[in-house]
């Protein structure tokens, strides 16, 4: 009893959850379309441009370095196996295919999340607990659109851009393992790798990043907006705007690949 | 809806029809009912304090005027207008006659004091930026301000930073003007400073003020009514007057700053221990 009771509480409590969620993306893309920063004010504008910075920017460096080091490592665990089979300059697929279809974007988004998830959940909590969020709702402006909506504008524009740089260093870094076992030039690499990949292993990534960039925004502010119990409520919503995040994005990339897997080949 | 009641006393300057009206407010958090069929009526021009110990809902009470929170049953009227059940967009049009200073001060953090109280300016108007700075400069040197526009609320004391708050909330000349607790907290000298900044802007502006306080010395000197709060329950309403010549044990209590075990007795004493 105790344990189906459990079990419904926990179920009702998840629905609850995505419920939450859905309602502020609905709200949030409302309140975008208002304050798009084209037509909307020079605040919003500001502020997206800020976050566009510190978001994408500045996560530049640790992307790449990361995604190179995969590419590295994806290089040098194929090609253990696959030089058995006499195979190896499938390695060149193997990275390009993988990093652009798999790597780059979960990558991308996991550092993200990292770094801006928390900051977000962070910096929206902290508003809670000091009373700022229901000061602009005293000031009749909309959180939603005041909070979520820059950060949102400036995730769909820069997490594409380092997806992007996260799928050149990895294919980079694979390259150097091709030119130090099989003496190929870089020239000859990159021809290889193009000839290996379609432009739908890149839009395919692409549109990926799109679905995570969403998730680590929504679930960010989300948990930042329903902090309770003060400062250590700050900290709590941190952690689980991280794992649910996370969670969330692997989720994503399942179902993103799966459909592709199906209905786009 | 039923017609607003006229009080038995009021100061005598107030108009005829409430500018705020509360109707039977009740307010619970799961099974604590915080406030408990409250009703109560602020005239135009009036100041009305709310006096109550700590966690008697007072600060619960003024967020549902605000129309920050939804009441759990009730109706609160700003000017005849339902907030409490109008949408997100009516009770907007509504913020816009209202400033409140939270107890917490609750200035943006990320913000100068300037651009805190230009805020409300640059959202909600189209003045030029010149126009925006120079009211901004405006309000903050009526609260004695004028010097700190360029410093962030980290960078201020307390006391600071509740007048800050009080100009950001005053930004765009309300009507209605709410106060949660705008002296705790402070030493006596800034506590009566702010307390003679209320005076001035209801003197100077005719704003209808509500404040939240627990700190009777202040609660006397700015409030035309009073209104006592306990267990979520209003356990009188009348001018200052009224108030202190109530005989009503429980704000002879309060007004006499009688702990809580002298007035129940002993046995209320062990239960309140026992409780816990
Ligand atoms: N969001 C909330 N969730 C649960 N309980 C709350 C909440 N806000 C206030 N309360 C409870 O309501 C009571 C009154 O709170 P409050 O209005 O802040 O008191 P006051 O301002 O008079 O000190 C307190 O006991 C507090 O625990
Ligand atoms: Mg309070």
């Amino acid at each position: 009893m105790s344990l189906l009771a459990s079990v419904g509480r926990g179920t009702i409590q998840r629905a609850e959850y995505i419920g939450g969620l859905t309602i502020q993306f609905y709200r949030g893309a409302a309140a975008a379309w208002r304050a798009n920063p084209l037509t909307g004010s020079r605040l919003r504008w500001a502020s997206t441009i800020q976050h566009m910075a510190v978001v994408g920017v500045n996560a530049l460096p640790v992307v790449c370095l990361i995604a190179a080091c995969t590419g590295l490592i994806m290089a040098l665990q194929g090609g253990a196996e696959l030089r058995q089979l006499g195979a190896i300059q499938l390695v060149i697929n193997l990275v390009a295919v993988s990093m652009t279809r798999e790597l780059g974007p979960l990558i991308t988004a996991i550092v993200v999340v990292g770094r801006s998830g928390s900051a977000f959940s962070a910096e929206i909590g902290t508003m809670v607990v000091t009373e700022e969020v229901d000061a602009l709702r005293s000031m009749a402006l909309d959180p939603i659109e005041f909070l979520l909506v820059p950060k949102y504008i400036a995730m769909l524009l820069m997490l594409p851009c380092l997806t992007i740089a996260a799928n050149t260093a990895g294919i980079l870094a694979g390259g150097i393992y091709i030119y130090f076992t099989l003496d190929m030039g870089f020239a000859l690499y990159i021809r290889a790798m193009l000839e290996a990949l379609l432009l739908r292993d890149i839009v395919s990534g692409l549109i990926k990043s799109i679905a995570f960039g969403t998730i680590i925004v929504h679930v960010g502010c989300y948990e930042g907006f329903h902090v309770t119990g003060g400062p250590v409520g700050v900290g709590r919503s941190t952690t689980a705007a991280v794992v649910k995040s996370i969670f969330l994005i692997i989720l994503a990339d399942l179902l993103f690949t799966a459909f592709f897997y199906f209905f786009w080949r | 809806m039923s017609e607003p009641k006229l009080p038995s006393s009021r100061a005598h300057w107030a108009s005829d029809a409430p500018i705020i009206s509360v109707r039977d407010l009740v307010v619970r958090y799961g099974d604590k009912t915080v406030l408990d069929g409250i009703n109560l009526d602020i005239f135009t021009g009036e100041t009305m304090v709310i006096m109550g110990g700590s966690g008697s809902g007072k600060s619960t009470l003024l967020r549902r005027i605000m129309g920050i929170d939804r009441p759990t049953s009730g109706h609160v009227f700003i000017k005849n207008v339902d907030i409490s059940c109008a949408t997100e967009e009516e009770v907007n049009d509504i913020r816009r006659i209202m400033g409140i200073s939270f107890q917490s001060a609750a200035l943006f953090n990320s913000m100068t004091l300037a651009d805190n109280v230009a805020l409300p300016l640059r959202e909600h108007t189209n003045l030029a930026e010149s126009t925006i700075r120079l009211m901004t400069r405006m309000k903050l040197s009526q609260v004695g301000l004028g010097d700190a526009e360029n410093l962030y609320p980290a960078q201020l004391s307390g006391g600071m930073r509740k007048r800050a708050s009080v100009a950001r909330a005053i930004a765009m000349d309300p009507e209605i003007l709410l106060f949660d607790e705008p002296s705790a907290g402070l030493d006596p000298i800034i506590a009566a400073e702010i307390d003679s900044l209320i005076l001035q802007l209801k003197s100077a502006f005719k704003m209808t003020i509500v404040v939240v306080t627990h700190e009777l010395a202040s609660a006397f000197l700015i409030a035309d009514r009073m209104c006592m709060l306990r267990h979520g329950k209003i356990l009188a309403v009348g001018t200052t007057e009224e108030i202190r010549q109530s005989t009503h044990p429980r704000i002879r209590q309060f007004l006499d700053r009688v702990p809580d075990q002298a007035a129940g007795g002993q046995d209320d004493y062990l239960q309140t221990l026992t409780k816990i």
